[in-house]
């Protein structure tokens, strides 16, 4: 199975995201196809050995979309210096194309410029460079255009328009409405020009509507051919009711008109030319401000994606070269000056500094580096040099991989999205019928043609599937956009659902709760050996260990200067400790259920381990030749932010537990120090995942906080899955929600983010549907059945583009968000 | 510069559908309505010698409507109407005080000057050329009353004759209207009027604001 995304270009509504997903999906071989039209992309999963891309891309062209290529072949334009005449153009042009790698190469002699298409994986814009150097002409920066600015190019194009066609449409409609409603506007100071005159030239003025409604029409004409088409093959779309709505208007106008040079003047009054002019009008203006709102809804992504910076200062030869950063390649050493960002992904080789990692983490404070630390592109270099060693570079960075999680997350769609796309699929039919419904009902009541072609049209200009197709994807897009740049990073539109019915988190302790850098704080030997000698086999045994309390130990022992021996033989024992042989010495070093399961007798330390334990300290026993040698206390610092983020939790009505490996009684002074009245200690790795089952069994929605590779299981089997960022990769991928820093203050921002978006939307459909559900039956001529007023088809037009801005507005009031603060907040 | 171009063809195009006198229907069918008004009266169409015009007597002969043959050589009036002056003093006018000319010979004459030009004619000069050359030289003066599908000539004032568009599907095949307003002032009570009905009629002003305005209404079933 493969998997592709393609951006789709053409959609108006939801319907044509449905439309999509309905032709794509029934082609024989793809297993599922997804539109999102907030993104406007394509998800699509099928089997190569029985559909093609190109196939899909084929299915998607003939029902009248457009699939916007994302090649994979790269585009870079290299102004080039020395070109004196035509032969030299076609020269470099040849050698170029020659390139392996280089699909098309052309060489402009006026501008100077060499335009190449390419496969990065096969040729680096560097051997392109070589290679017109080669042949003698100098090959300067190169100009590239980024996919952000062919992204932003095509929107802003996209926008400017459709503001041009409004302005066209507003231009001629203007006038078209104030002639029109000249007998309404007879107290406006510009009076009707005479020759104008409805009753008195009837003829010229209905010719003179046509001519304003001409380039209105021209300027709205894709709502007619993507209308029409869509109709034609049975899958209408917003464009469909635009389109049908509008030429019964012109079609009944041009009868009418033909009846006026016939002779009968009273057809001025069937006369709806201002009608379809206006729609258009109004459905451009609403079309306009949608592209503009759905602009800033995906503007969270476009400011990490501005971030990285476009050049490196690359050290060559001993010299400082200002590189291209699609030039920097992995193994490069980069030179960074203070105030600088810093462009890729590395480690630290030379110099001391600190780096304001806050637009990758959220993190104000920054974070002194040094030797042998690691540095991410887009950070900022405060007060010192530096050099490091490009380790990751172009989309392999951490700021690249975000923007990735996040552009995934906004293309997912959320289960509460499925309702909306439900309904958006049978939409359009339904409103056709309702509107031949009530056309035929009202005429067969009685009423005049011109009456129920009114009510038709109304009908079918109000009904508006935009505002349901836009509802869900528009608030994911805000909702994850900021929380992406509050270093909340939220997996997908499910995740984002799902953590706003959470009601029970249970914390990791270590590396979660705590700093998890815990230090030796008591020894306590046995008679028969000393706290020294304790220490060396302790550290020796743990030499190498990637477990925090064996990393304390070792600590601790290098800090005292103690020798390490040499050990003969190691094995971790998951969840309980570690059984080495160091200089013929059978030892173990672990917890008291390691100690209880080699029946080994601790009950000379019985006291001391109790104290400790009380104090929040974690007792680690060592057995030397199945003998209790002693005990070394290892303790490690809560969090600032611990106890504030756990009482906001609990302040929210969710209940909080804390799960850890570590004996009960450290784990219950931990818990108290939090606030945590649920401990779950003593808990084998493998068996925190069945922890969070039994909760979960319990009926409860949980939420997993946690660091650790030994916590990736209960994070996958949580509800909710929330990684610490300063935490371990396989947590982080096993995680439904990422916090790149350690703040424990993200958690219940995180949640208060998900139900901030989830209301959203809520609110989003509620006005969507309520529009809908009240709108259709007053265009249907409900309330003039009850001698109310009967709506004009101007209003419902214009009601329509407004519902779908209020949703796109609604949803941008999410960029207003605000995190809780651990500090003052 | 091509929104421009594209204004300005605009403009134009609305500028010459405005003055071509082939779109004015209303002009164009009120002559044909007219033209079938006096080819079902032929006894009551006259030249008015006077007047230098035609006339169109009501089946009464209790008034008349005359338009003239050339504005050049009118002694008075382009169009106007000339009426009994009787019923007036019937329901009290003093004729004192109606406004100066306006009664001449035991008649009401209310009208108005079109113009000066000499009018020229193809051919033999008939009751309906001469009104083909009011709605071709003074359009402004003919109307079209939706309210009643009538065409009618504009005697200012507030004073109208006016005739069904399609005589078949009309119970007032000719009105004369008269604006009630002076008489009163002459102290004539307008629902003692015999032979006219004191009428709202429901029209526009010069703005296009719709209005009901009272008028002298004596209306005829010529078929």
């Amino acid at each position: 199975m493969n998997q592709e995304t393609m951006k789709i270009s053409g959609m108006t509504c939801a319907a044509c995201a449905q439309r999509i997903q309905k032709v794509v999906g029934k082609l024989d071989g793809v297993a599922n196809a997804s539109v999102n039209i907030a993104t406007e992309k394509l998800s699509v999963e099928y089997d190569t050995q029985k559909v093609s891309s190109a196939d899909i891309k084929q299915a998607v062209v003939k029902i009248g979309y457009g699939v916007i290529e994302e090649a994979e072949a790269k585009e870079v334009t290299i102004p080039i210096g020395g070109m004196t005449c035509a032969a030299c153009a076609q020269r470099i042009e040849k050698v170029l194309n020659k390139q392996d790698g280089v699909s098309k190469a052309s060489v402009n002699l006026a501008t100077e410029k060499a335009t190449i298409s390419y496969d990065p994986q096969k040729i680096k814009i560097s051997a392109l460079k070589q290679s017109i150097e080669k042949i003698g002409y100098k090959a300067l920066e190169i100009e590239k255009k980024g996919a952000v600015d062919e992204d932003k190019i095509r929107k802003e194009k996209e926008i400017r328009t459709l503001w041009r066609k409004f302005t066209i449409s507003a231009i001629f409609g203007t006038p078209l409405l104030y002639l029109a409603m000249g007998s309404m506007v007879w107290w406006l100071p510009f009076p009707i020009p005479k020759a104008l005159n409805a009753m008195q030239f009837p003829l010229v003025y209905a010719l003179v509507q046509i001519l304003l409604t001409i380039p209105v029409i021209i300027a709205g004409y894709r709502f007619y051919t993507v209308g029409f088409k869509a109709l034609i093959q049975r899958s209408p779309n917003m464009d469909s009711l635009i389109a049908i709505g509008t030429s019964a208007a012109i079609i009944y106008s041009l009868y009418s008109t033909y009846q006026i040079a016939t002779g009968n003047f009273h057809a001025v009054e069937g006369l709806y030319f201002e009608t379809a002019g206006v729609i258009i009008t109004l459905i451009l203006l609403g079309k306009s401000l949608e592209a503009v709102s759905k602009g800033k809804t995906s503007e969270a992504i476009k400011k990490l994606m501005g971030l990285a910076p476009k050049t490196a200062i690359v050290i060559q030869d001993g010299k400082e070269v200002e590189t291209p950063i699609d030039e920097v390649e992995i193994g490069d050493v980069i030179l960074v000056k203070p105030g600088e960002k810093i462009p890729v992904d590395g480690v630290v080789l030379e110099g001391n500094t600190t780096i304001d990692e806050s637009m990758l983490t959220g993190e104000s404070m920054p974070i002194d580096k040094k030797s042998g630390d690691q540095v991410y592109a887009a950070s900022i270099n405060k007060n010192g040099i530096i050099r490091f060693e490009a380790k990751k570079v172009g989309g392999d960075t951490a700021l690249a991989q975000i923007i990735k999680l996040v552009e995934d997350a906004q293309s997912s769609k959320a289960p509460i999205a499925q309702m909306a796309d439900i309904v958006s699929g049978y939409f359009v039919p339904i409103v056709c019928l309702i509107a031949v419904i009530a056309f035929a009902a009202w005429l067969i009541s009685g009423q005049s043609l011109v009456f129920a072609l009114t009510i038709f049209i109304s009908v079918l200009v109000i009904a508006c599937p935009c505002a349901l197709g836009l509802a869900t994807p528009t608030a994911i897009m805000v909702g994850t956009g900021k929380g992406a740049e509050h270093g909340i990073l939220i997996k997908g539109g499910e995740a984002l659902e799902t953590a706003h019915k959470i009601n029970t988190i249970v914390f990791d302790k270590t590396g979660t709760i705590t700093e998890g850098k815990p230090e030796v704080t008591d020894i306590t030997a046995t008679s028969q050996t000393s706290k020294e000698r304790l220490l060396q086999i302790a550290a020796s045994g743990e030499k190498g260990s990637e477990h925090p309390l064996g990393e304390a130990i070792v600590r601790k022992a290098e800090k005292d200067q103690i020798e390490f021996l040499a050990v003969d033989q190691f094995e971790a024992i998951p969840g309980h400790g570690i059984e080495v042989t160091i200089d013929g010495v059978h030892t173990l070093i672990g917890n008291r259920k390691l100690m209880v399961e080699r029946n080994i007798s601790l009950e000379e330390l019985e006291k001391e381990s109790d104290r400790l334990a009380a104090e929040g300290k974690t007792p680690m026993y060592v057995a030397m030749d199945n003998q209790l040698s002693g005990i070394i206390a290892v303790a490690d610092v809560v969090k600032q932010s611990s106890a504030k983020a756990i009482k906001k939790l609990q302040e929210m009505g969710i209940e909080v537990a804390m799960i850890t490996g570590d004996n009960k009684k450290t784990a219950e002074a931990i818990a108290k120090q939090v606030g945590i009245d649920r401990v779950l200690a003593e808990v084998l790795p493998q068996d925190k995942a069945n922890e969070v089952k039994k909760l979960q069994s319990e009926g409860k929605k949980v939420s997993m906080v946690g660091d650790g590779i030994n916590d990736a299981p209960a994070l996958v089997q949580a509800d909710i899955g929330i990684a610490i960022g300063s935490g371990t990769d396989v947590a982080m991928e096993s995680a439904d929600i990422v916090l790149m820093r350690s703040d424990l203050m993200d958690v219940p921002t995180a949640i208060h983010l998900s139900k901030s978006t989830i209301r959203n939307i809520k609110q989003n459909l509620g006005w969507a549907f309520g529009y809908n559900i009240a709108g259709i039956p007053i265009a249907a001529g409900v309330l003039y059945l009850f001698g109310g007023p009967l709506l004009n088809p101007i209003f419902a037009a214009a009601a329509m583009s407004l519902s779908s801005v209020s949703v796109l507005t609604n949803a941008l009031r999410l960029k207003r968000f605000k995190p809780y603060q651990s500090k003052n907040g | 510069m091509k929104k421009i171009v594209l204004g300005i063809m605009a403009m134009a195009t609305v500028v010459t559908l405005t003055s071509c006198r082939q779109l004015d229907v209303v002009g164009k069918t009120s002559a044909s309505s007219f033209k079938q008004i006096l080819d079902a009266v032929p006894s009551q169409v006259a030249a008015d010698e006077s007047e230098n015009g035609w006339s169109l007597t009501a089946p009464d002969g209790s008034a008349k409507f005359i338009w003239s043959k050339d504005f050049n050589k009118s002694p008075i009036y382009d169009v106007m109407l000339e009426v009994d002056l009787k019923p007036f003093t019937n329901a009290g006018a003093d004729v004192n005080k109606l406004p100066g000319g306006m009664v001449k010979d035991n008649k009401i004459v209310v009208g108005t000057s079109l113009g000066n030009e000499s009018l020229s004619y193809d051919g033999e000069v008939t009751p309906i050329k001469s009104y083909e050359k009011i709605v071709e030289m003074k359009r402004d003066s003919v109307k079209y009353h939706a309210a009643l599908d009538h065409f009618g000539v504009d005697l200012e004032n507030g004073n109208m004759f006016e005739w069904a568009k399609d005589m078949g599907h009309n119970d007032k095949d000719i009105v004369f209207v008269l604006n009630p307003k002076v008489f009163i002032d002459a102290g004539v009570d307008p629902n003692k009027v015999e032979g006219w009905v004191f009428a709202k009629v429901e029209t526009m002003d010069a703005k296009g604001k719709p209005i009901k305005v009272d008028k002298l209404l004596k209306p005829f079933n010529i078929k």
